[in-house]
């Protein structure tokens, strides 16, 4: 199982929008820095995220992109299903092939579908915004403590 | 995030090596013959997983390949790894690959989501033996995913 740069960068993205956004346009080439992330390539990432609606942009000198729906309302599926297409770990069948055989069913349904099933489980479970909180206490970005 | 063509081929040899032959040998030409593979690609894969110890090879008229094991005690996972090698979805997961490594890593918070990630596909490869998919081709009774995960 392998994961595009697309789905890795993608969601690295992302999760920098909910950390840094706080309801405002973030420039692309503010995210860039801090993800050491080309600005062309986070373009490609955010047209495709736009497309599926996770994102929303604003052109000119205060633009950007901000999230498009709050980040508790987004889950990490969305945004890699957006990015890689479907998570399944076989391709499926293209529509020429003959109707697959008992074997062929079996191994699809026991182990195939069943990765899928749980792995598509998992990352609906888990809210863009449940990672920036982490992000941002390992970052120390929430009510320091103290200070030095 | 996909599994490659040696990946799915080696899987369902094995298991069409243990449905036929249960732990006789069998020729790989048998194998191809009925599950519509080419001979030369599955020659390929089983040397694979005779490197990795699920199947043994004899020579001669008679020889062939066998599972060197109950089926029960061969996972689906173990017969992936042998053909597929790491099968972590991102670089920074594959134990043996120091490079992958990536000095965010102490900060980073989606590399625990493809952690989880893989920790739920290992879950069901591990569990999935061939003996139990020989024994669902042969009755026909797919178990359902909820029947040996907890």
């Amino acid at each position: 199982m392998k994961l595009s740069t697309k789905g890795r960068y993608g969601l690295r993205a992302m999760l920098d929008l909910a950390v840094h956004s706080q309801g405002a346009h973030v420039p692309i080439n503010l995210i860039a820095e801090r993800q050491d992330m080309s600005v062309s390539y986070l373009e490609h990432l955010f047209s495709l995220l736009k497309k599926s609606g996770l994102v929303r942009s604003v052109k000119g000198a205060q633009g950007g992109y901000m999230l498009g729906r709050p980040a508790d309302r987004m889950q990490v599926g969305d945004v890699l299903r957006a990015l890689e297409g479907n998570l399944a770990l076989v391709e499926d069948a293209p529509d020429n092939t003959p109707a697959p055989d008992a074997l062929s069913r079996c191994i699809r349904t026991m182990v195939w579908d069943a990765v899928d099933l749980r792995i598509n489980r998992l990352v609906d479970s888990i809210t863009l915004e449940e990672l920036a909180e982490e992000k941002r206490a390992l970052d120390g970005l929430v009510e320091p403590m103290y200070h030095i | 995030m996909k599994i490659s063509t040696k990946g799915r081929y080696a899987l369902e040899a094995v298991t069409d090596l243990t449905l036929h032959a249960g732990m006789q040998f069998e020729s790989i030409r048998s194998i191809a013959e009925r599950r519509s593979l080419s001979e030369n690609y599955l020659e390929q894969i089983f040397i694979l997983l005779r490197h990795a110890g699920i199947v043994e090879s004899v020579r001669g008229p008679q020889g062939g390949y066998r599972i060197t094991r109950d089926p029960d005690l061969i996972t689906a996972g173990d017969v992936l790894h042998a053909v597929e090698g790491q099968m972590a979805p991102v670089l920074c997961l594959a134990s043996d690959d120091e490079s992958g490594l990536c000095e965010r890593e102490a900060r980073c918070v989606t590399r625990k989501v493809w952690q989880t990630m893989m920790r739920e596909m290992d879950l069901v490869l591990n569990q999935v033996t061939i003996g139990k998919l020989a024994e669902a081709v042969r009755t026909e009774q797919l178990i359902p995913v909820s029947d040996y995960i907890i």
